[in-house]
């Protein structure tokens, strides 16, 4: 029983203790970053100026992420002092023993749902939503309901990441069953089929979605509102289509971090209204920091919603499924 | 005689290592049940990836693929090869260059120039041709298997070309001479005589575009996806893509399927060329190659070349300088050409990842092309004139990181690397892409090889010298345009790789390929231009110096 009290107060109480010490941090030198997320360099930058603590940034692609990250790991070689990815990816390291837990002061204004792990916080949402070229779309064409993007006036139109392979999206698609966007399940499908007649154009996942858009080649895609910060010429703009769902970012401190009051350091960084608020302005992000949005118009009026963590096999399975609908020849 | 014996083992376990070790790992991992190279023992991943009801039709769009791929580029490159150095034809240099040029190129950006060219919707090249021939619909469709085989054909075509010209320029045109000399007409004595001598380069040229196609991952992916056409590499992609934690080990199940092609492809060479003596071009100093006159077809064939090297290789790179220009990807217009800048130019030179990559690759490229190539001469020695049982294997072993599709074959690296003290340092990067672009320097000089006659080295032998100074002096001036093509193929594509970079590079160790890929991860494609037009005149320096030391020595 003794020991059961003394293992709760642990659990409880360490979190709380390992606070940042700026001190140390310095000495220690730099924070190594492992991140999916892109075009953060002005954060890094930003840290480093105000801490005199490098925060060196390693980019790794979603699809690398968790061999990268597992391979180092296990051979003892992890050189990340903190880790940024989406939930399920984080979910699957904190599982293998590769995450610390730590509670950061600066999350404290956070939702509580993005802050109820004690080892994992949820940042930000990677928010998705119908993108078009404002050029060469009239107004009143405009989508103004998900289900809209199923009229036929849209086929050949459509540019979208790959429904049978590209996890995120998949998500999404399911998300907005789940999330009630259409009445029932017959909506949804008609939905799914009607979009499948369109013909859309696959790629591999969002980030190619922007290009053809902006050039003409496609009028419209599901994509991400972000690039209308990153491509401010762009003839670009975001239809208002209802509530944006999209999948959670998180980011969590390394177990063996080689400089961890660096990585607390960062974390505690990271979290600010301040380093938030860059996120937003300079790279689009949806922050979860209160009262932070990105600079595209009617984003801070709009409901952005996590979709639920779905599992690799749930992902897989539905993959098969919106294969069957989306390559039916 | 025990020194030249020795020779293969001591390759074979060089070789080996280089090689063998990243495809150990991605075995293991095939047969592990868990995430990395060592968990429990399973077949699941053999069955799971060899039961799938769609990898059929995927097996049958790769093989059109890469078989289509390999016909485009080895008859371009015969083509261009043999107006090159077999006839008078004017500004040669300039159109040696032109051939080799796609290879400079990062793919991924050559690609994307001939979807802007040949989209359907609104490519630059289908509306100048609708409004020319007054049509309502797109000549063209890029996002089709024959769109795909043109632009990796073409990719390849520096490939082949570099493997094809050597030998043309090797071949002893008496034996022409004589067969015409005998009655036979010129297309008799072209398909009798000079292509049948060039059997080893043809085939050479050939296989290594198969192998290098089956690998490929940028043309499956911006333009076969688009059109819903996947071959061996989008399968894999789509099989790590689905899910967070994705199973490299499945990957690496169906990878295999590209080894054994490779693997089985080479020994097919093997067997075709077996009789070498039938290749030798060279058997004694007196050789020297003689120009065809082509008299009054000089100019026309001179604007059928220029208008193929216009439409082919210098527009798509227009395209790209066009691109450079732009805030964003558009179609030539008024707005466009008003919003024309230098501002990306600027931004790329001015970022210090972008110069320290460009200083990190430039580095690769010269010194990794160069320990490169002395182990290629080595090999292809062994591989040519040895010619052993072991012979064989070291053939095969030289292809087997090769020839595994890269998406998969960078996570093998990482998994052998990462138990070495070499891991996140320049030095894994160097020995990689030695280890995984070594067909790209013993197929050139494997057929240069093949064409000098083994008297040459009988008689430097009967004189007292022993096979390493037979090598240094008399094989290895004979090799110059061999040395000269394996080098420009290892540097150029060093300065270009990505497969194993985007996994072991690291912050301080960044390389061009990896910045260009965050480029277009970010949809900068006006910066990726940019970036990818400094890296084809930094490849088009290394190749002109290397082409004018090669002429250098071959006088000298």
């Amino acid at each position: 029983m003794k020991k059961l009290a003394l293992l709760l107060l642990s659990v409880v109480l360490v979190p709380c203790a390992l606070a940042s010490d700026p001190t140390l941090a310095k000495k220690e030198g730099k924070a190594n970053f492992y991140a999916n997320i892109t075009a953060v360099e002005p954060i890094m930058d930003a840290f480093s100026a105000a801490n005199g603590v490098k925060g060196v940034y390693v980019r790794i692609s979603t699809t690398k992420y968790l061999a990268t990250v597992m391979t180092e790991f296990e051979a003892g070689k992890l050189e990340a002092d903190l880790l940024q990815g989406p939930l399920p990816i984080l979910q699957a390291l904190k599982e293998k023993g590769v995450l610390a837990a730590y509670r950061s002061p600066s999350a404290a204004g956070y939702p509580s749902w993005a802050r109820q792990d004690d080892t994992i916080v949820q940042f930000g949402i990677e928010y998705v939503a119908l993108i078009y070229n404002k050029n060469l779309v009239k107004s009143g064409d405009v989508p103004t309901a998900y289900k809209d993007l199923a009229n036929p006036k849209w086929r050949d139109k459509i540019v979208m990441p790959d429904p049978s392979s590209h996890a995120t999206t998949i998500s999404w698609l399911v998300g907005l069953k789940e999330a009630g966007i259409f009445a029932n399940d017959k909506e949804w499908r008609d939905f799914l089929k009607g979009l499948a007649a369109n013909k859309p154009m696959f790629v591999n996942s969002f980030s190619p979605t922007p290009a053809p858009v902006e050039s003409g080649e496609k009028l419209i895609a599901i994509s991400m509102p972000k690039y209308i910060i990153t491509h401010p010429q762009a003839p670009l703009d975001w239809a208002r289509t209802g509530v944006l769902l999209g999948t959670p970012r998180g980011v969590a401190i390394a177990a063996k971090a080689p400089h961890p009051n660096a990585a607390r350091l960062f974390m505690d960084y990271w979290l600010s209204r301040d380093a938030m608020k860059l996120l937003a302005d300079k790279v689009g992000e949806y922050v979860l920091a209160p009262g932070v949005f990105p600079p595209i118009d009617g984003i801070d009026k709009v409901k952005v919603v996590p979709i639920r963590e779905l599992s690799d096999k749930e992902i897989g399975s539905w993959g098969k499924e919106f294969h069957k609908i989306f390559f039916a020849r | 005689m025990a020194r030249k014996s020795a020779l293969t083992p001591a390759l074979i376990v060089i070789v080996g290592f280089l090689t063998i070790s990243p495809v150990v790992m991605l075995v293991a991992g095939s047969f592990s049940e868990g995430f990395g190279a060592f968990h429990g023992f399973t077949t699941a991943k053999y069955v799971e990836a060899y039961t799938d009801p769609e990898l059929s039709a995927i097996l049958l769009d790769t093989s059109i693929f890469t078989l289509g791929s390999a016909a485009v580029a080895t008859l371009l490159a015969l083509f261009l090869a043999y107006v090159n150095t077999r006839t008078d034809i004017p500004f040669k240099f300039f159109f040696g260059i032109i051939s080799i040029i796609p290879m400079m190129i990062p793919h991924i950006l050559f690609s994307v120039s001939w979807v802007l060219l040949l989209n359907p919707s609104n490519g630059i090249l289908n509306r100048y041709l609708m409004g020319l021939f007054g049509l309502k619909e797109a000549l063209f469709n890029i996002y089709s298997l024959p769109g795909m085989i043109l632009v990796e054909g073409l990719l390849d075509l520096p490939i082949a070309y570099l493997i094809i010209a050597p030998a043309m320029s090797a071949f002893d045109v008496s034996l022409e001479e004589s067969s015409r000399a005998c009655g036979a007409s010129a297309m008799r004595t072209l398909t009798r005589v000079t292509l049948p001598v060039l059997r080893p380069a043809i085939l050479a040229s050939a296989i290594l575009v198969i192998v290098k196609s089956l690998a490929s991952f940028a043309v499956p992916s911006v333009i076969g996806t688009p059109g819903r056409i996947y071959v061996l590499a989008t399968h894999i992609y789509r099989i790590i893509a689905t899910g967070f934690s994705p199973d490299y080990g499945k990957a690496a199940a169906v990878g295999m399927s590209a080894l054994v092609a490779s693997i089985l492809l080479v020994y097919l060479y093997r067997y075709l060329t077996s009789e070498s003596d039938r290749y030798v071009t060279i058997s004694s100093r007196g050789f020297k190659p003689a120009l065809i006159d082509l008299k009054g077809a000089k100019y026309p064939l001179l604007g059928v070349i220029g208008l193929l090297s216009f439409v082919l290789i210098v527009l798509p790179v227009l395209v790209l300088l066009y691109t450079s220009m732009l805030p964003y990807i558009m179609v030539p217009d008024a707005k466009a050409l008003s919003l024309m800048s230098w501002k990306n130019w600027g931004e790329v030179l001015r970022d210090p990842i972008s110069l320290l990559a460009l200083k990190n690759s430039l580095m690769l490229g010269l010194v990794g092309a160069t320990l490169g190539v002395i182990l290629s001469i080595f090999v292809s020695y062994a591989i040519v004139k040895v010619r052993t049982a072991a012979s064989g294997i070291l053939e095969s072993l030289s292809f087997l990181s090769f020839s595994f599709p890269g998406i998969v074959i960078g996570v093998g690296f990482m998994w052998f690397f990462v138990r070495t003290p070499l891991y996140a340092t320049i030095w894994a990067l160097l020995i990689g892409y030695i280890a995984a672009y070594l067909p790209y320097g013993i197929r050139p000089l494997s057929s240069a090889f093949v064409q000098i006659h083994s008297h040459l080295e009988e008689s430097s032998r009967v004189c007292g010298a022993g096979p390493f100074t037979t090598l240094r002096r008399i094989v290895i001036p004979l090799l110059i345009p061999g040395i000269v093509s394996g080098w420009i193929l290892m540097a150029s594509m060093f300065l270009r790789e990505l497969t194993l970079s985007v996994v072991l590079s690291r912050p301080g160790t960044e390389v061009l390929a990896v910045q260009i890929l965050r480029f277009a991860e970010d949809g900068l494609w006006g910066r990726l231009s940019a970036l990818g037009i400094i890296m084809i005149f930094i490849s088009s320096a290394l190749v002109a110096a290397a082409s004018l030391l090669g002429k250098a020595l071959t006088k000298w």
